[in-house]
């Protein structure tokens, strides 16, 4: 695996333990890593001084320690060796540009990049913090026992539906990493206290116990796998296959989540004709959820066609 | 420090340097209630000066949407708040305006130069209370474009009206602030480089970066609370708008050997701008040249009024306040003078009707005007006051004397001839 350092991450580090963001930087080296520059805005031709500077950032890059940090970091994922043809680490826009990335070629060469923010240089502790949880995630996607996949998209789901499931899924896999990096004794980015406090909030639908228990599962490891991961996520309630009128589960006729029920026998009859007539296989014990029920009463009680409603 | 006079703030303040004035100031006015936000000025300065590589995010003009646009995004807000912090409470004016050295009364607050030295870094004092922005701050620089303040009740998106007898009254708002550098008579810039490698030049007082020098330290972009210097990747080193100096100096080949206006200038279609030189005293206020339009508009009309007063740079660049937006905000943007330059554009005189019309009319640079009296054309009561329109002719100069406008306040009305009906 080669690792690689892009130039602007290296320059902004660089810049930024030179002028005082890290300490701990001798004075002396802080004079020479200046003379060094110098004499790079001596060359003229842009391309020339573009790769003299590169030349001379990556060598601080190197001698202040930054570059070892990242390595040190991804040696404690064996994983990632034999699986990437390469580990990049990149500078990234901004807070939310920052997290690892696995790409694959046409050629199935796979290489990890890894977004980071400048200013994490300035502190070894938080930001080694922040490359476990990263590199963790990038062992996940190349561990073949975990069974990773990009494809969150499940079938009959709508993009709201898709949005919910990746940021779930988000959240039940970072709680995973997290757990599991604690077990091998790394430090990360959220201790048990904040990350039980997140799923709360994300799953606060779940009666208490199945809550702790399914978190127990996750920061154990026990659902170390993207496939038990993304199913929590995409039917966290177990709803899926139920056909029905719990709180929740799918509407048989529009296929949306409702919380909302009408009786079948409140339809009036031509309404549920006509639903039998439009969905051949819904039986009255399935019922329908209250937007269908309104609109198909409606439908039925006017002369013109249904098109001209809907 | 020096003690300097800053006649805008109506004081001496403290500034790293000792006072250097130049023989001619560049000036610019901008009447921001003609601006339609359409960058013309914006792409003419891009595709004169900053289109290689490494200046990709790089704009030393740009139009922004007041109040929530900014590039970089939020560049005054960040500044006001850091004095804010600096000085609790004490950012005010009061005093008498006086002309010439306190035509807006007295600041008895501080300055980006007068709290520097409280503001603390890891590599000690600044020399300009400053911030340096982020690679995302930079980015989208038009971020906000054409969003509306909110409603007087605060309500994101809703448009508030009241009075419905007397029709709709918009209670949101927005403007349109075009920017570039204001070649400022103490440039913050120019204080804060550590190499010395900023100088503004004795002839123009165009304040210039000097690329041998200059080790990309970035120290200007963090002091400049306009933040008008833009660091370039490819070179290292720091770039910012340069006045287009050679049709300053009257060296373009389009220009006759006369001074011309800069290429945002002359390129804006709106007629927004007016741009020129304006003779300078020994201690640094601006000589009496009462038929110099910027003159006029600045000191005689009081229309024209600086941007950010308060920061202290003495910023050449004047603006006519738009006159439908809040005067809390226009006080806070423009100083104290807001309240009087609104009022005057809102009822202007026979003379400052006039002026207005010199603006875009000829790429030279106008160093002086006169004004032929014509006849009444027009009469009518402008929110409970006569207002009285002439049809008077104004005249413009070159530096050399030549005549380089002449036009009416009525603009002319042209018909085009039957011969070019339904053609394209």
């Amino acid at each position: 695996m080669q690792l690689l350092f892009e130039d602007d991450l290296v320059e902004a580090a660089v810049r930024l333990c030179a002028a005082g963001t890290r300490s701990g930087i001798p004075a002396l080296q802080l004079r020479r890593y200046d003379v060094e520059r110098e004499r790079c805005y001596a060359v003229l031709d842009p391309d020339e001084r573009a790769t003299a500077f590169a030349r001379v950032q990556l060598s601080w890059f190197g001698e202040w320690g930054l570059e070892s940090r990242l390595t040190s970091v991804a040696l404690h994922f064996p994983m990632l060796q034999p699986a990437l043809t390469a580990l990049a680490f990149r500078k990234a826009r901004g807070r939310n540009d920052e997290g690892a990335e696995l790409y694959r070629d046409a050629q199935g060469r796979r290489r990890g990049i890894v977004a980071l923010r400048p200013e994490r240089f300035a502190d070894d502790a938080p930001l080694t913090r922040f490359l476990h949880h990263e590199l963790a995630h990038l062992a996940d996607m190349v561990d073949p026992a975990f069974g990773y996949s990009p494809e969150l998209e499940q079938t009959g789901q709508t993009a709201s539906q898709l949005r919910l499931t990746r940021e779930r899924y988000r959240l039940l896999w970072d709680v995973s990493i997290d757990g599991r990096l604690v077990q091998r004794r790394l430090e990360t980015v959220a201790d048990e206290v904040q990350r039980r406090q997140e799923f709360n909030r994300g799953f606060a639908f779940l009666p208490e116990e199945r809550r702790d228990e399914l978190f127990a599962a996750l920061w154990h490891g026990r659902l170390a796998r993207h496939h038990p991961l993304l199913d929590i996520a995409a039917d966290p309630r177990g709803l899926r296959g139920r056909h029905d009128p719990v709180p929740g589960a799918a509407c048989p006729l529009c296929g949306f989540a409702t919380f909302q029920w009408t009786e079948v026998d409140r339809l009036r009859p031509a309404a549920r004709d006509r639903i039998r007539a439009d969905f051949p296989a819904w039986c009255d014990r399935e019922s329908v959820c209250a937007r269908c029920a309104e609109m198909y009463d409606s439908i039925t009680g006017l002369e013109y066609p249904a098109t001209v409603v809907l | 420090m020096s003690n300097v006079l800053n006649w805008q703030l109506g004081r001496d303040m403290e500034y790293p340097y000792a006072a250097a004035y130049p023989d001619r100031q560049f000036a610019f006015v901008f009447n921001l209630n003609r601006c339609i936000g359409c960058q013309s000025c914006t792409m003419a300065c891009k595709s004169t000066w900053t289109f290689n590589k490494g200046q990709e995010a790089m704009w030393w003009n740009n139009v922004e949407t007041k109040p929530y646009g900014g590039y970089p995004h939020h560049w005054d807000v960040k500044l006001l708040d850091l004095l804010g912090q600096a000085n609790p409470g004490g950012q005010t004016w009061n005093g008498e305006p006086r002309d010439l050295t306190a035509p807006y009364g007295q600041f008895k607050g501080k300055t980006i130069f007068e709290v520097a030295k409280t503001n603390i870094s890891p590599e000690g004092a600044q020399r300009a209370l400053g911030y340096l922005p982020t690679d995302e701050e930079w980015a989208a620089p038009n971020r906000f474009e054409d969003n509306p303040s909110a409603s007087e009740k605060g309500r994101k998106g809703q448009m508030a009206f009241s009075g419905g007898e007397l029709g709709p009254q918009h209670k949101t708002w927005f403007f349109y602030l075009a920017r570039l550098c204001n070649h400022c008579s103490y440039p913050a810039c120019l204080a804060a480089c550590p190499r010395n490698a900023i100088y503004k030049r004795p002839e123009d007082g165009i304040v210039l970066v000097d690329q041998e020098r200059c080790r990309g330290y970035r120290k200007c972009m963090e002091a400049c609370p306009y933040k008008k210097t833009h660091y370039r990747g490819t070179t290292r080193t720091t770039e910012k708008c340069i006045g287009c100096f050679p049709r300053v100096e009257g060296r373009d080949p389009q220009s006759g050997g006369v001074p011309m206006q800069t290429r945002c200038m002359a390129a804006c279609v709106g007629h927004i701008r007016l741009h020129g030189l304006v003779q300078m005293n020994a201690d640094g206020t601006w000589k009496e040249d009462r038929q110099h339009p910027l003159y006029y508009l600045v000191h005689v009309a009081k229309v024209a009024l600086p941007l950010y007063p308060q920061f202290g740079t003495e910023p050449n660049g004047y603006y006519i306040p738009p006159r439908w937006v809040p005067l809390e905000y226009l006080r806070q943007m423009f100083g104290p003078g807001a309240d009087a330059a609104v009022e005057r554009y809102a009822h202007p005189d026979r003379e400052l009707l006039a002026v207005l019309q010199l603006f875009g009319k000829d790429a030279r640079m106008c160093f002086r005007y006169e004004i032929k009296p014509g006849p009444k054309i027009f009469e009518t009561t402008i929110r409970g006051k006569k207002f009285e329109l002439f049809d008077d002719t104004i005249i413009g100069y070159a530096k050399n004397g030549t005549r380089i406008v002449e036009t009416k306040v009525e603009e002319p009305l042209h018909v085009r001839g039957t011969q070019h009906a339904n053609s394209i």
